[in-house]
């Protein structure tokens, strides 16, 4: 597989390194030239030191017969446009983006990025699971980013204790499937009766999350101002 | 050249780049191996570009290659010793000849330098000699061509 890396940074490297240990052809563009001497010299001659977000330079590192591109640069202007450009220009099947601002991901999705990686989500998550938060867990994003593998953590005060999902007013477009009671997961049926501590795992499309907030949580659904 | 000045080398490696520089070094080089029966691998790297997988037949398509290659051993074989040709591909020249270099344990390394000048008349030496001369662990000798009128 051939992949084109567009970033020299922390990130870029190493994923060049891994990739080329795994056997895979990689070519990385990284418009710093000192920076791109310096991987030239570690690595071996995959550096390419140019502006990915130029097109022409795209095309010059082979990004037309690219079988993944991963725009991996500290800007997400960068990295949105870079993935434009393999998707739509150089018809490349995959592009992955790597979003700093957590906030630009609908934006990505929406412009045809396939894949995004977060590490400000994931960072977000990981904490987010080791806290105790009176909110919505967000544990994935599915498709194209209308639909979300949501966790909710039962806590004293909730709505949902002692009820079955049955008896709440679950959103259309929502689905409460799984429950995990002390680290065991089992599947939610609709008699199921909810107890406190429960994690409950649910999907749903992203418009349903405050109704989904007031049956599970019970308290006002924070957003964003 | 005395007995005690010349050179000792026991495999030379020759970086051809199908230039005027080529025959040049060939001569040069096969003399002296001649002398001490040395062994000699004469390089030629063609260099792909990223549009195409390193192993697209490009070698096979070209006569220049092989006239590039089949000149050299015909030098060399004036001079009664034997040349082996070898044709890489690779993404940048300097570092597959460093890299041939090192594989095939060579003590020399033998380049050729073209006279050219940049835009605005500076001499320019390019970036494959530079690199060469940076990374080769071995003797390096980097044999420029003659300024002819043309490159004045």
């Amino acid at each position: 597989m051939f992949v084109l890396v567009v970033g020299g940074g922390k990130v870029g490297y190493y994923l060049a390194k891994e990739l080329i240990d795994a056997g895979h052809e990689v070519a990385l563009m990284e418009k710093d030239r000192r920076r791109a001497g310096q991987i030239a010299d570690e690595i071996g001659s995959i550096v390419i030191a140019h502006d990915g977000c130029e097109g022409k330079y795209l095309g010059e590192a082979g990004c037309n017969r690219a079988d993944v591109v991963a725009a991996v640069t500290g800007d997400d202007e960068d990295n949105l446009v870079i993935c434009q450009m393999a998707k739509h220009h150089f018809d490349v099947p995959r592009t992955i983006a790597r979003v700093n601002n957590p906030k630009n991901e609908a934006l990505f999705r929406h412009l045809g990025v396939d894949e995004l990686i977060s590490p400000t989500r994931m960072i977000l998550g990981s904490i987010e699971q080791d806290i105790p938060v009176h909110e919505l867990l967000h544990l994935a994003a599915l498709g194209e980013g209308e639909l979300e593998i949501i966790e909710a953590h039962l806590q004293s005060g909730s709505p949902a204790i002692g009820h079955a999902p049955r008896d709440l007013a679950i959103p259309d477009g929502c689905s409460l499937f799984a429950v995990i009671r002390n680290g065991v997961a089992t599947p939610l049926r609709p008699d199921t009766i909810m107890l406190e501590g429960d994690k409950v795992i649910a999907i749903g499309n992203t418009d349903c999350q405050a109704l989904l907030h007031a049956q599970l949580i019970g308290e006002a659904l924070a957003t964003d101002a | 050249m005395s007995e005690a000045h010349r050179p000792v080398f026991h495999r030379a490696v020759i970086a051809l780049n199908g230039g005027s520089s080529d025959a040049r070094i060939v001569r040069l080089v096969a003399e002296q191996a001649r002398l001490t029966k040395a062994e000699l691998i004469a390089v030629h790297i063609l260099e792909i570009d990223w549009t195409l997988p390193l192993d697209a037949d490009i070698a096979g398509d070209s006569d220049e290659v092989q006239r590039v290659l089949d000149s050299a051993e015909a030098i060399a074989e004036e001079s009664k010793i034997r040349l082996e040709p070898v044709l890489l591909q690779a993404r940048d020249v300097g570092a597959a000849i460093v890299d041939e270099t090192v594989e095939r344990g060579a003590d020399l390394l033998v380049v050729g330098l073209p006279y050219r000048k940049r835009f605005g008349g500076e001499f320019a030496i390019g970036r494959t000699i530079p690199y060469i001369l940076q990374n080769a662990p071995c003797a390096v000798w980097v044999v420029r061509d003659p300024i002819s009128e043309e490159t004045k």
